[in-house]
């Protein structure tokens, strides 16, 4: 005990730890009563234990939503090609890609629902675009504003961001999506390097489907592909939706 | 949700603190501690079917630590991505610990500048005992999973972080940081 050799170090770490028995405990404590070099090792550690708290900060409660969000868009597009399969072999992956389609086909009907309109037409059942899916069900998930028109024509005060930015990747496509209120009115803003392709029935507004513009019973979505492509889901009379994606940050 | 998902779920958001702390020292210049979060998230599920046991935290640990470098790699790349820094982001990370009640502004404005400074203080020590501190001094993992997250022996994590520690200390009494003071 009297030897700061290696030995010494690592019963230190050990004692330090938590890890010793209760005699060489003891013995420690002991020493430490006589030993001014290993008495300044255990305040320092000690110490340093202590300041390192300062920087804990707990994780914010919609974190853990958010994550279970993420997790269940990225389960979803992939029922058709390779699904996780957990760990419990054959039986779970086999489990999980009927589960997996069962929840496609949930979201589909409800995004194809007979109700839905396109433009003002019906767009059969042709299968909504993942990425565009994913922006129509976040909206959706949204709680909406207190209001469901802007009061004007001019807007009365800037957007503000409401929650954190979530990011998606259905199908791959990496998507950040905001949520954000603007006069009362809750619009869903979401930003791609890819191109968001165009539903089925969308109205184009500008050549080549670049800009196009949909109705999904009463939301509606406005889209500008480019670099980034930017598109809007709120559920606005069509009239208002340009003026709100113009309002919205890039 | 397909029953994976949720098997998936339960077994890794007892962890999200954890992993938090963990995200909020490995992310980098440009990157938000949450997405880095969700991005190790997302990553554990699609490796959900490769996890063969073990703890569970020290496995989303490593891949939170993966997954910081090859953001940080990706971010070099994609110089236009704009950071997702919020106005609704809260304070700065300051903990006091008996609440704010019990906090006037000076103890905050000073536990704040402390741990600024402690930041500053850990971000110089050698990455691996700055890793096994955030680990086991602020994550909470015991040395046996920090190493297995560092993929090193238990007896070099107790080294690593004990001598990280005093080397902690001594930096802040230079600093003059009260806390952690006698």
């Amino acid at each position: 005990m009297d030897s700061h050799d290696q030995g010494h170090d690592r019963m230190l770490q050990d004692f330090l730890a938590g890890e010793l028995d209760p005699a060489d405990v003891s013995r420690w404590d002991e020493h430490l009563l006589g030993c001014e070099l290993c008495w300044r090792a255990v305040r320092e550690d000690r110490d340093a234990r202590r300041a390192v708290q300062l920087l804990r900060k707990p994780a914010l409660p919609w974190l853990s939503e958010r994550i279970r969000f993420a997790v269940e868009v990225a389960a979803a597009p992939q029922a058709g090609s390779d699904p996780p399969s957990g760990h419990g072999g054959l039986l779970s992956r086999a489990r999980l890609a009927i589960a997996a389609v069962a929840l496609v086909a949930v979201i589909a009907g409800a995004v194809l629902l007979p109700g839905l309109l396109v433009g003002g037409r019906a767009p059969g059942r042709a299968r909504l675009p993942a990425a565009v899916s994913v922006v129509a069900d976040y909206a959706r998930a949204i709680p909406p504003g207190p209001r469901t028109q802007m009061p004007g024509e001019r807007l009365r005060s800037a957007p503000v961001l409401v929650g954190r930015r979530v990011m998606v990747l259905p199908g791959h496509q990496r998507i950040v999506l905001s949520a954000w209120r603007v006069d009362g009115v809750t619009a869903v803003a979401a930003v791609s390097s890819r191109y968001f392709p165009m539903p089925g029935g969308a109205r184009r507004i500008s050549g080549q489907g670049m800009a196009w513009l949909a109705r999904l019973g009463n939301l509606r979505l406005y889209c500008i592909n480019g670099r980034p492509s930017e598109l809007v889901a709120a559920r606005v009379p069509e009239a208002t939706l340009a003026l709100l994606a113009a309002s919205l940050p890039a | 949700m397909a029953a994976d998902h949720r098997v998936f779920l339960d077994a890794t958001l007892p962890h999200l603190d954890a992993v938090y702390q963990v995200a909020r020292h490995a992310a980098r210049d440009g990157v938000e501690p949450e997405d880095l979060v969700q991005e190790t998230f997302l990553r554990a599920y699609a490796a959900f079917d490769r996890y063969r046991g073990g703890s569970m935290r020290a496995w989303l640990a490593a891949i939170c630590l993966n997954a910081a470098r090859s953001e940080a790699r990706s971010r070099r790349r994609r110089p236009w991505d704009l950071p997702a820094r919020t106005p609704l982001d809260g304070p700065p990370a300051t903990s006091l610990a008996d609440g704010p009640e019990a906090a006037d502004v000076a103890d905050i404005v000073i536990a704040g500048l402390d741990a600024a400074e402690v930041s500053r203080c850990l971000a110089m020590l050698p990455e691996p005992q700055r890793l096994s501190i955030v680990l086991m001094d602020l994550a909470g993992y015991t040395a046996s999973e920090t190493a297995e997250v560092l993929g090193c022996p238990r007896g070099t994590v107790l080294a690593r972080v004990h001598r990280g520690r005093r080397r902690l200390a001594q930096l802040l009494a230079e600093a003059g940081v009260r806390h952690g003071q006698p």
